[in-house]
Parts: C-alpha cells; structure tokens; sequence
C-alpha cells in the first residue's frame, strides 16, 4: 500500500458488497439458464435444469440476506438525496455524458450511484418477494402467483442492464474506481475527481484515513 | 404428420366414466384417497394421477334435475400457456399437434401449473412433477386411438383428423340444435381436444368461457423476455461507444504523487 492513499470502505462493506454482487451474478446466470431454452445447456456443469434451480432458489435466500446488509449498511449514504446539489449534479449527467466545464460537487455516493442503489435494493426486494411466492406457490390466489412470474421477469429487465453498467462505471469507465472494492483503499487524485465534496468533508471532520499517516484528532482543524 | 384431434359430444355421452378408468388403466395412474361431495363426480378434480374426469353436474329444471356431463382433461392449445412459461422444453407441441409432456425433463418449478388458462396440469409433491394427459403419445404415436376414446361406448369421445373431426363437431352441435355449441375451436389458437355441448357453456361449472393465454404471461414471456436482452445489449454497445468516444472519467493529471 502506498502513502497517501485513503480509505473509501471498510472490510465489512466489501463482504456485503461481495456477497451480493456473486449471488447477484449467479442468480442471473442460473435464471437465463431457466429462461431461454437456448441456454438450458447452462445447467449440464450441476447436473440438469433441476439442480439448476435448486442453486438459482438458495442463492436467492443468500442474495435476501446480503440485500438486507446492503440496505442497513448504505440506505443512509446512497439512498438519500440531497438537494441542490444532486439535482444540479444530474442536470450535467456528472460530467460523463458531454463536457462539463465543472461538475457539481458532490458526497461519498454521486446521484447516480444513489439511483443505482435505490434501483437494486427496491428490485432486489421485489425478487426475493417475488421469487419466494414463485418457488412456494400451491394454495395462493392464482392471479397473485400469475403477477410474480411478470414481476420476476421486470426486475430482471431493470437489474441485468443496470449491472453491465455498475460493471463498466466500476471498472474501466471510471479508472481507480475498483480498488475502493478490492483494497479498500483509493489515490486522492481520484477522490479528488469523483466525491471532492465527501474528501473536504472528511478532512474537516478529521475522519479522513490516509495511510500512512497518523490519525489527527478532529480539534486539528478547529 | 397431419394434425389429430378428440372430440368429446356431450348429447351422446351417458356419464359412464370408463374413459376415467381406461385413461388410469393404460397411464397406469393408481386410485388415490378421494371424498364424497355428494355428487358422481370422483375425484372432485383432476389430480396427478387422474389426466381425465368426468364432470357430473346436477342442474334443477323446474319439474326435476337435469344432468350436465363433461369430460375434463387437457385441451391440447395450439397457442399453450404451458409450453411457453415451462423453461426445460418438458412440455412442447407434438408432431400431431397436442401438448406431449416429458416427465423426464420436468423440474417441478410449477409454472404451468398458474399458467394453463383450463388450471389443467397438476403437481405430485411424491415425484416433485407435474403430470397432465399427454392424449396417448404412445399410443398415436403408433398408430392407435386415445385410450379414452377406445373405451368410449356411445361414440361420445372421437379421435381423428383436425378438419375432419371440426366437421363431425360443427354438424353434430346443428343437429343437436338449440343452445349446442361447438367448444375449443375458437380460442387460444384452437384446441386439440375439442366439446359439442348441448347447452350454453357458461352453464358448466369451471369451464371458462373464453379461455386465454393470461396477459402476465404473455408480458413475461413475448415483451419482457426479449426486452431484457435487448436493453443489456444496449447498455453493453452504449458502454463501448462511450469508452471509445467520450472516454473513461479519470482522475485529473496532476502533480500529486499519489495519482495514477
């Protein structure tokens, strides 16, 4: 690790992180495997479409537990707006669209990260509700059933995109990203570019670990 | 292979349930624990292990009761709710043109089970399967007619060629005269196991009147099926083009020693 890089998350953000983003991922390789018959071959590595769905229905109960860690943990920071900034910040698309001369300062977690956030934990919800009905459904209402498979089905139209761009914004999209899920730790260059207003905040505050330094007590900058 | 298709013309059924009994007797579906609803009708409904029911349905007329037969099993859809939500390929369209099911393939995940507009194919938590009538693939496969229909004693049930089979129907509902109906032909795409009822439809119990393939399925399956692949397409292609002619968003160039 280098001097000077600070801390964007802790161990126990980048477990949940984890947990959800695999189970995410097997779920939706286990789910096309289900749901195009082109691609049942998905299912000859465990042995038939059965076990296939087996794996898709307990990677399921993982993925509840992790959405809900991921909710109690980040609903605070992603899932809040705030105001004007985040509007303004939105208006310039972040600067990622178009040239922006400069972009609207914002926190730990830009409007599109919260957006991001709010649109997995609310369709996350609606897979393990939706997905619990489906797999337990004999003796409920037969028209309550029938709008779970189409929700199931609208919650994979909204979370399988979204993670190709999670996974671009992650990783080349946005250089320096990745490692604040990795190590933890990121350069101040690229704090700097992406959440400026969280890193004045952390200094001010005190709060900001820089490696290699000491802690300095928050009365440094009073 | 031309397309084959069963009649079942209640005018000429007497109500003797021997296709119930040839139907178990050649799928060799055991009896199971039954109870009395105080009716002829037995089991109440159709089950894993009975594929075809015969409906007895007592209907006061003023000066006494009037009987209301029908025969229930698989109507065989052209256009199959069930073939289009079950995700192993377990139930596909035969070569005549019913509904075949594979056990074999079939993982219990019981979509079809909501999905059958007719609430035809039914759940064994023994097998962890559906089972429903698959119309004797083995036996009109080899050249033989339903067993249902070889029991059949009064011509009630017939097996034969579609158009053929539509033309006895559509004849024998005029001859009958009065409310008689043909039923099955007009809807999801036409059915393989088609009625000539005697009286209106919306007289039977549990026979819907318009049977369709539900909306919900047709949304999942034909509109946010293929949207969702089309949409990851796009933010795959969307993300390329954005590398490529915008750029990735990196950290400013600086004299920071700690930049990248």
């Amino acid at each position: 690790m280098k001097k000077g890089m600070i801390k964007a998350t802790d161990a126990f953000e980048r477990i949940v992180h984890w947990s959800l983003a695999i189970s995410c991922i097997l779920l939706m390789i286990t789910g096309l495997g289900m749901m195009f018959h082109s691609l049942n071959f998905l299912a000859v590595p465990v042995g038939g479409l059965k076990n296939l769905k087996l794996i898709h229905n307990f990677t399921g109960l993982f993925f509840a537990v992790s959405l809900f860690f991921s909710i109690l943990m980040w609903w605070r920071e992603a899932g809040v707006f705030s105001f004007p900034e985040d509007i303004e910040w939105i208006k310039t698309a972040g600067g990622y669209l178009w040239h922006v001369d400069h972009v609207p300062e914002v926190g730990k977690y830009n409007p599109g990260q919260k957006m991001f956030f709010i649109t997995v934990a609310l369709f996350g919800a609606v897979m393990v509700v939706s997905g619990l009905i489906m797999w337990f459904p004999l003796s409920l209402n037969m028209n309550l059933v029938r709008f779970m498979y189409f929700l199931h089905a609208l919650g994979f139209l909204v979370i399988f995109p979204f993670f190709f761009v999670h996974l671009y914004l992650g990783t080349i999209g946005s250089p320096g990203s990745l490692p604040a899920m990795v190590t933890g730790w990121v350069t101040r260059a690229w704090v700097k570019k992406q959440h400026p207003k969280w890193l004045h905040e952390m200094e001010e505050s005190g709060k900001l670990v820089v490696y290699g330094e000491e802690k300095k007590p928050s009365s440094h900058h009073a | 292979m031309a397309e084959y298709v069963k009649l079942y013309d209640g005018s000429k059924c007497t109500g003797c349930r021997g296709c119930q009994l040839a139907c178990k007797q050649w799928n060799q579906l055991p009896a199971r624990q039954t109870r009395n609803t105080g009716t002829y009708q037995n089991p109440p409904a159709l089950q894993p292990t009975t594929w075809t029911l015969m409906h007895f349905q007592e209907v006061s007329n003023g000066n006494g009761v009037k009987w209301f037969f029908r025969n229930e099993a698989c109507m065989h859809c052209t256009d199959a709710a069930c073939v289009k939500v079950c995700p192993s390929g377990a139930l596909h369209y035969t070569a005549f043109g019913t509904v075949g099911l594979d056990r074999e393939k079939c993982i219990g995940c019981k979509e079809c089970i909501f999905a059958c507009p007719f609430e035809v194919p039914k759940y064994d938590p023994a097998t962890d399967k559906v089972a429903k009538c698959d119309m004797c693939q083995s036996r009109v496969e080899n050249s033989m007619i339903p067993a249902c229909v070889k029991a059949c004693p009064t011509g009630a049930l017939l097996f034969g060629e579609k158009e053929k089979i539509l033309a006895v129907a559509a004849a024998r509902a005029k001859e009958v005269g009065g409310d008689a109906t043909v039923y099955g032909d007009k809807f999801v795409g036409g059915t393989h196991f088609v009625y000539v009822l005697p009286e209106k439809v919306s007289l039977y119990a549990k026979l819907p009147e318009k049977p369709r393939v539900p909306l919900t399925v047709i949304a999942w399956k034909d509109w946010l099926k293929p949207l969702s692949l089309l949409a990851a397409g796009g933010v795959l292609l969307g993300s390329f083009l954005h590398y490529i002619i915008h750029g990735p968003k990196s950290p400013d160039e600086s004299g920071d020693s700690s930049a990248q």
